[in-house]
Formats: C-alpha cells, sequence, structure tokens
C-alpha cells in the first residue's frame, strides 16, 4: 500500500503540466458537485425544520386530557401577514411552546423581534394596539424565517376569543379554531408538507444532472492516465497495481474537490439565505448541513467517484492494447425516445383532467414531470447520436465533418455538455407559462369581517363607532350563495388614505368579532400566490443550479476533449490543418446539440405548462430570452475556454505520447 | 546555386543549406545541407538526439531554423510566415508519423479525404478519391472501418494513404514503422518507398532501422547536428 501511494503521488506530481491540468480540471468538477449535493441536501434538511418550526402552530385534533387551548389566526400589516397564536392554560403546567421559556400568561404578547421591530417603528393605532402588553421575544425554535411576523397571545381560558369559532381563508392553513389540546403538534402541517414533497422532487432534478457530471468528472481522472496505465501494464505492472495507482489517485483528487467544494458551500450561504420562499429568508444555520453530513459526504464523494474509476479502468485492465483501439459504438436503441414520447402521449391524455383533481392533481403532474425529466435524460444521448449522423451527412466543410463524427462517435460526451441546458430548457418552457399569473390586482383598501348574518347590522354599527376618525365607508353585504363563507354577511369597511390609514382601521377593528381578522381580497390574494411564487423560486433556483453545472461542465468535457485528442490535434496542425479549422469543430460540436436539444426540451418544457398557463405574459417572455442569452453564451464562453488550450497543445511542435 | 552541392538528383526538389538550430544552450542542427531529388527517396539515420527529428521539422517548414535556408522547388519557404507555410504543408508535403495520426472517430476513408476537403475539394469527389488509394495499398474493404478497428500496420497504411492523396512534391515520415513488427515494418517501407515513387513525389524519412534505411535511395547519416557522409543506399 505504502508503494502504491508512493507511486500515486509521483505520478499526480510527475505527470507534467498537461496533467496537472487535467487533475486541476476534475478537481474542480468534483468541488462544483459536492457544493450543490451539499446544496441539494441542506435544502431538504431546511424545510423539514421550517416544518418543525411551524407545526406547533397548528392545534391538531382535541386531545384527550387536555391542559391548554390553541388557536390560530392570520393578520395583515402593510400587506405582510402576522401570524397570530392565541395560547390559554387550562391547567397550571401547561407545557411552553418552541421557542418561549414560559407559557404566556393572559394579557401577554410575545412577538418575533421581526414584529417587535414593527410594532416600534408604527404607531401604536396601527399595529400595536390590537395586542395585549408585549412581554418578551420568541426565540428561533418558533419561528420559521428571520423576518417572520408572529405573535403569541396569552389569554384566559374564558376569552370571547379562546371560544369562539374561525373562518378560514380558502385552501390556506391560516387560521384554526380554538381547539383543546394536552400537547403541541409535531408533525408537518399540510401545506408544509406539500413544501417538502417539493423541494425532494427538486433535489431529484438536480441531482440527475448532478449524477451525469460527477459521472464525466470520475472519468475525466482516468481518461487521461489511459495510455499511461497501458504503459504500465505493457512493462508488466500488475491488473491489480494498475487499478490500485489509478484509484488511489482518482480518490486524492475527488478527496480534495470534495473538501474545496464544502469550503464553497459554506462561502455560498450568506448569498442562500437571501433565496426567499414562503416570505422570507433563512436562518443560517439551517443552511449548514451539520457536521455528520458533511462528514458523510466528504467520505461518499470520494468513494463514488474512486469506484467510478475503477469502473472506467476496466478496459484498460483487461488488455494493454486494449486502450488505443476504439471500435464503432453499438448503436443506441430508438426505444429510448419512444419512451419519452409515451410519457408525452400519457401526460397529453391525462392533462385535461388534472387539474380538476387539486392536490392529488398536483402530485400526478409532479410525477409525471419527473418521468419526462428522467425520459429526456434517456433520450438525450440517442438524439445526440442522431444530429451528428444528419450533420455528418449533410457536412460539406471539414469542421462539420468533424464536429458530425465527434458527436457520433461520443454522444454521451456531448450530450453531457448540453444536458444541463437541455434539462434547463425543460424548467425554463415551464416557468415561461406559469410565469404568467397575475398578482397584486385585487382591491386593498376594503376590508373584508365575515359575521353571522343576524349580527351583521348590529356589528356594522359597532365598526362605523370604532372607525372614528378614519375616511372609511361601512358597508353590508347579504350572504352569497358561492365562496368558501356562504353562511356568513360580510361587513365592508372601504378606507381611503392608504396603507397607514387600512391598518389604523385594522388595529381598530381588532376584536369587533371575537376570533375574525378583517382581510382585504388582497390579503386573500396574496396567500393564494405565495405557492405560486414559491414554486417559481424553486424552478429558479433549480435553473441557477442547471445552469452552473451546464456550464462547468461544457467547460470541462470541451477541455476534456481536448487533452484526449491533443496528439491527433497536434499532428494534423503539423500536416497543415489551420488551427481555424480544429476550433471552428470544436464549437460546432458543442452548438449544434446545443441549438437543437436546448431548442427541443424548451418546447417540451413549454407543452408541458400548457394545460396551466395562466397566459404567456411578458415575464415570461423575459424569462424565456434570459434562458437563451444567459444558457448559449455561458455554454458558448465556458467552451471557448478550451481554445487556448487546444492552441497549446497543438503549438508544440513535436508531440510525444506522454 | 553556389557552395556545396550535396545533391544527388538531376533537379533537386527540396534543398536545404546551412541549417542551424539550437534549443536554448542545446545544439540542435549545426549547419545542415541536403538535397532531395525529384522521385529521391532519403533515409535519415543517427542516434537519439543526434538532430534527426529537427531536422525534418526544418526541411517541412514546421520549425523555422535559426540559421539556413530551405527551398521547395526553387522557392524559399523557411522564410515564411505561419500561415503560407502552413498552406504549404498542406498542399506540398504529406506526413508520415510514428502513430496516432488518424482521428478516431473517422472512418479510415474520411481520414484519408480530410487533407483533399481541407484543400478545397468538394466532400464526395475528396472521398471518390480517397477511395481509390485502398486497393492498392492492400487496404481493400477497409474503407468504413475507424482507426481503432485497424491492425497496427493497417492504421500506417491509411497514413500513407492520406499523406499522398493531396499528390504531395515530398512526403516527410518520421520513424513510420517505430511501433510496428519487423515483417510489418518492412512491408510497410516496401509500400511507402513505392507508393511515392509511383506517385512522383520525393522521401525523407527518419529511422533508427537499417533494414528501414535500405528500402531508400540514399542515407544520410547525422550525428551531433551534422550530416556525417553520404553513403549510397541499397536501391
Ligand atoms: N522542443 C525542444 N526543446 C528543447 N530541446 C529540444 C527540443 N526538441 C529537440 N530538442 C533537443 O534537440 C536535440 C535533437 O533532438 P531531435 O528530436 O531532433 O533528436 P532525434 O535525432 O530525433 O532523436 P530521437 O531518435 O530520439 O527521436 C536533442 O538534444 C533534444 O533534446
Ligand atoms: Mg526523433
Amino acid at each position: 500500500m505504502g508503494t502504491t501511494l508512493d507511486l500515486t503521488w509521483r505520478l499526480l506530481r510527475g505527470g507534467g503540466r498537461r496533467n496537472l491540468l487535467g487533475a486541476a480540471l476534475a478537481l474542480a468538477a468534483v468541488a462544483v458537485s459536492t457544493g450543490l449535493l451539499l446544496f441539494a441536501v441542506t435544502a431538504n434538511l431546511a424545510f423539514a425544520q421550517r416544518a418543525r418550526a411551524d407545526a406547533w402552530r397548528h392545534p391538531g385534533k382535541a386531545g384527550a386530557d387536555p391542559v391548554m387551548i390553541e388557536a390560530l389566526a392570520t393578520d395583515h400589516v402593510r400587506g405582510e401577514p402576522i401570524t397570530v397564536v392565541d395560547l390559554a392554560a387550562l391547567k397550571p403546567g401547561a407545557p411552553a411552546p418552541p421557542g418561549m421559556p414560559r407559557f404566556p400568561n393572559p394579557g401577554e404578547t410575545w412577538t418575533s423581534p421581526a414584529l417587535a421591530r414593527l410594532m416600534k417603528d408604527l404607531p401604536s393605532g396601527q399595529l400595536a394596539a390590537r395586542f395585549p402588553a408585549r412581554a418578551g421575544t420568541l426565540g428561533r425554535d418558533a419561528l420559521i424565517h428571520p423576518d417572520e411576523l408572529v405573535a403569541v397571545v396569552g389569554r384566559a381560558p374564558g376569552d370571547p376569543a379562546m371560544t369562539a369559532g374561525r373562518d378560514r381563508l380558502a385552501g390556506v392553513e391560516n387560521t384554526a379554531a380554538p381547539t383543546r389540546i394536552a400537547r403541541y403538534s409535531t408533525g408537518a402541517a399540510a401545506f408544509a408538507g406539500v413544501y417538502q414533497a417539493l423541494v425532494a422532487i427538486a433535489s431529484v432534478l438536480m441531482a440527475v444532472p448532478l449524477l451525469v457530471f460527477g459521472g464525466a468528472a470520475a472519468r475525466l481522472t482516468v481518461a487521461r492516465r489511459d495510455r499511461r496505465l497501458a504503459a504500465l501494464r505493457l512493462v508488466g505492472a500488475t491488473p491489480g497495481q494498475v487499478v490500485a495507482i489509478t484509484t488511489a489517485e482518482a480518490v486524492i483528487t475527488a478527496a480534495a474537490g470534495a473538501l474545496a467544494g464544502t469550503v464553497l458551500y459554506a462561502a455560498a450561504i450568506p448569498a442562500l439565505t437571501r433565496i426567499t420562499i414562503a416570505g422570507g429568508g433563512w436562518y443560517a444555520s439551517d443552511l449548514w448541513p451539520g457536521l455528520p453530513v458533511v462528514a458523510a459526504v466528504l467520505a461518499a464523494v470520494p468513494v463514488l467517484v474512486g469506484a467510478s474509476a475503477v469502473a472506467g479502468l476496466r478496459r484498460v485492465v483487461v488488455g494493454p492494447l486494449g486502450v488505443a483501439r476504439r471500435e464503432t459504438p453499438p448503436a443506441m436503441r430508438a426505444v429510448r425516445v419512444l419512451l419519452l414520447a409515451a410519457v408525452m402521449a400519457a401526460f397529453a391524455g391525462a392533462s385535461g383532467g388534472l387539474t380538476g383533481l387539486g392536490r392529488l392533481g398536483l402530485v400526478i403532474m409532479l410525477v409525471f414531470l419527473m418521468l419526462a425529466f428522467l425520459a429526456i435524460n434517456l433520450a438525450g444521448p440517442w438524439v445526440v447520436a442522431l444530429i451528428g449522423r444528419i450533420t455528418v451527412a449533410l457536412a460539406r466543410t471539414p469542421a462539420r465533418l468533424l464536429a458530425g463524427r465527434r458527436l457520433v462517435d461520443d454522444p454521451r460526451s456531448a450530450w453531457r455538455t448540453v444536458a444541463g441546458v437541455a434539462l434547463t430548457g425543460f424548467v425554463a418552457g415551464f416557468l415561461a407559462l406559469l410565469g404568467g399569473a397575475s398578482s397584486g390586482t385585487k382591491a386593498s383598501d376594503r376590508l373584508e369581517l365575515s359575521v353571522p348574518p343576524e349580527r351583521a347590522a348590529a356589528v356594522a354599527e359597532q365598526v362605523k363607532g370604532r372607525l372614528d376618525g378614519i375616511d372609511a365607508g361601512v358597508a353590508v353585504r347579504p350572504p352569497s350563495t358561492g365562496g368558501p363563507s356562504a353562511d356568513a354577511a360580510v361587513v365592508t369597511v372601504t378606507v381611503r388614505g392608504g396603507a397607514s390609514a387600512v391598518d389604523r382601521a385594522r388595529t381598530a377593528l381588532a376584536g369587533t368579532v371575537p376570533g375574525h381578522v378583517a382581510t382585504t381580497p388582497a390579503d386573500e390574494e396574496r396567500g393564494r400566490d405565495q405557492l405560486l411564487a414559491d414554486l417559481r423560486t424553486g424552478a429558479l433556483t433549480v435553473l441557477v443550479v442547471s445552469f452552473l453545472i451546464a456550464i462547468t461542465s461544457a467547460g470541462i468535457t470541451g477541455a476534456s476533449a481536448v487533452l484526449d485528442r491533443r496528439q491527433a490535434y497536434a499532428m494534423l496542425r503539423l500536416a497543415g490543418t489551420p488551427l481555424r479549422v480544429l476550433d471552428r469543430a470544436r464549437r460546432q460540436e458543442t452548438l449544434i446539440p446545443l441549438v437543437v436539444m436546448g431548442g427541443g426540451s424548451l418546447a417540451t418544457g413549454l407543452f408541458f405548462a400548457a394545460p396551466f398557463a395562466v397566459g404567456f405574459g411578458a415575464s415570461g417572455a423575459v424569462t424565456l430570452a434570459a434562458f437563451v442569452a444567459v444558457g448559449f453564451g455561458g455554454i458558448a464562453g465556458a467552451s471557448a475556454l478550451s481554445r487556448p488550450l487546444l492552441r497549446s497543445v497543438t503549438a508544440d511542435p513535436a508531440p510525444t505520447p506522454d | 546555386m553556389s557552395g556545396p552541392s550535396p545533391s544527388a538528383g538531376p533537379e533537386p526538389v527540396l534543398t536545404g543549406r546551412g541549417l542551424a538550430k539550437r534549443f536554448g544552450a542545446a545544439v540542435a542542427l549545426d549547419g545542415v545541407d541536403l538535397a532531395v531529388g525529384r522521385t529521391e527517396t532519403v533515409a535519415i539515420m543517427g542516434p537519439s538526439g543526434s538532430g534527426k527529428s529537427t531536422l525534418l521539422h526544418c526541411l517541412a517548414g514546421i520549425m523555422r531554423p535559426d540559421a539556413g535556408e530551405v527551398h521547395l522547388l526553387g522557392q524559399r519557404i523557411d522564410a515564411l510566415g505561419e500561415r503560407r507555410r502552413s498552406t504549404l504543408r498542406r498542399t506540398r508535403f504529406g506526413f508520415v508519423f510514428q502513430f496516432g495520426q488518424l482521428l478516431p472517430e473517422l472512418p479510415a476513408e474520411e481520414n484519408v479525404a480530410l487533407p483533399l476537403m481541407l484543400n478545397g475539394t468538394p466532400r464526395r469527389d475528396a472521398v471518390k478519391a480517397a477511395r481509390t488509394w485502398f486497393g492498392p495499398l492492400g487496404l481493400g474493404g477497409m474503407e468504413r472501418r475507424r482507426p481503432g478497428e485497424l491492425s497496427g500496420g493497417q492504421a500506417q497504411r491509411v497514413a500513407i494513404a492520406r499523406a499522398l492523396a493531396p499528390r504531395p512534391a515530398v512526403v516527410f515520415a518520421d520513424e513510420p514503422t517505430g511501433a510496428l513488427d519487423q515483417a510489418t515494418g518492412h512491408e510497410t517501407m516496401r509500400l511507402l518507398t513505392e507508393a511515392t515513387r509511383h506517385n512522383d513525389a520525393s522521401l525523407v524519412v527518419v529511422t533508427h532501422d537499417p533494414s528501414v534505411a535500405r528500402w531508400c535511395d540514399r542515407t544520410v547519416q547525422v550525428r551531433d547536428g551534422r550530416v556525417q557522409q553520404p553513403v549510397p543506399g541499397a536501391a
């Protein structure tokens, strides 16, 4: 083992500048992979932490031996939601909620730091007067994100707020009637559960290209060694020694890369905390995966890369001469594309009914999305090979012919380069249509308070009395037949004078109808739009990650393609082939599949999103244009990085195999 | 023309005069004179590090000598810019190296057709012209095979076809049989010399192997960057 390590170290160090460059590329690839892997893992952990911080606010089912009453309501200030949890102890020993040192006494309000700041900044008549006196600040265990507005209000069990029912906003779990419970809920509320499912899917979407890319990185550590290892075999090294040396080399490179990737991820955390989901950013501590996970990743990445290296080495070990031989690759089967066609056909058939199915429809849709994603990844190399054959058939210039032949020869490597963008194109196409959702169109100056019909007139009078000094018109809307609160009348208060006047009215109306909070149509719309906005943020994050992978992989694949062929390229150049022709071939072999596949997957994404299209808005067009510009520009730029490499490998007038 | 005339043929195609090249402190060429006649085949021999490859590179316009001149058919070529020399190499010279000069992803016939296409021949004509080389070189039926599916000797014959396809004035070969066993090496040298003669081209071949040199009209011995003495070779 000692001699193996020694030999490995010497191979690494003594390999010359170009081999060092290869090692550096592999290291960079592993670093990016590791960073993104940590991101994908941590995203799940962070959402789980959010779900835990959210769980206790939802009372759940009434308990057998209750010790307290819990109710949940959502108020608003300046258009932002405030989560209000009302608590009343039934027995002395009622447990303290998460983030609080003790159970709140009746007449106390505990607030999140962000709400405390806002209460201080705004006149009391606009916010603070809605709640009993502030008694303390909630700890982070009680909070979903650092900027969340939360109030925990202690009340007596007999307080009207602890006995009156609540009406809930349609579809959003931000209200719960007072419930007698024995302990706080710990399981994720349904809504948080949806987020966790979504982030799990996003991780899968990121992991697929990541695995493809990581595999390429692992092979990169081996590819450069092929010839030298074959030479080692020729001089009589045993297969075991060859495997040990190469694996050790790959593992050393990967370990360094994994470490660099972890540092990279840690450095990115401050930026990542600004990704806004569910109305707020993140606690940095939520985005740090913790030592066990980091240790596991640091151990797993080198092992995976080493295993991949061993797999890639089999060819070398089989026969010393086996490496230099390159046969025509077996044709890939068209089944790959049929699979994609089948998924799309099934989706087209089912999509009509999906929107009517509610949450089940969403799940089915997401399953289809994943299937389509995997199918695209399977079909990709086949399509690249097809593109290559067409390019070869139509080629008139040497550069085009060379590009086409390379695509046919190694469609998987070309696919790796464009896979990120192709898969991303799918997401971008999807986003473009979802982006059309309208926002901020509902009235934000009309407060509505739902009340039992028989009490409507009395409440309206009471409201008028409370709104003294506020320029507002009060009216009663009789019960409507449709809608979520069909049997309630609605007292409407139309406030003139902007956001601060609305907040004064909200404050004045606090507690008019116990347990009922006055809300504007804009508030309700905001709740409904949140999920859509978060979906877009999530998709955008996946988009950025895919681009990162695509651009890095374009750079690495381009460079390793040049390194792999350096001898043939150098000799072509000696024989008078202009560098321009080689460079054009190198560019075309990336750009041709990029244009076809990127465009194709964009169209596929548009197709899948079509049933959900709210309208192809301006933001959708911008998303699309940005996708095209960033994707193609980034990839073209990254692959242009191998141009100086091409120049340098062909500048040597006397190429020798190393 | 004045000075020593080491030419052997009646009309020298390629002439190198007073060629010198150094790499830092190392002197690779130290005033070499060499002339290659029309359809003449010249072997360059000498110990390792004696400057054989450097001489070949200077004659072929791959490298610029520090001093001296190279003329092709009366035209001075060593002073040309890289672009012009590159065009010259592509159109007037052919190259055969030890191994690895064929692009692995191209079928044999396209490897042969590539230099023709680079010179502006339409693809269809280039491939058609490339195919005519396969029969005479004993490669019939291997037109569509890729280099990885050929033996070392077959691959070298494809390389010979590629070097000769653009109808060059001179073919340069650096250890063309270095990676082959003796029998295959001899067969390859026979094909190389015959094919160049048959196509009205001259041949400059660098080799370690005296038995390979026997296939050439003339052998030039190089030692420490100088030509020793012209030895009449076996025809
Ligand atoms: N690019 C270079 N940089 C530095 N020195 C060089 C370079 N190319 C050749 N040399 C030196 O020039 C001298 C002649 O080299 P050359 O390659 O011409 O020898 P050769 O006769 O072809 O040897 P071999 O038979 O081993 O191929 C050697 O001393 C070599 O070290
Ligand atoms: Mg040499």
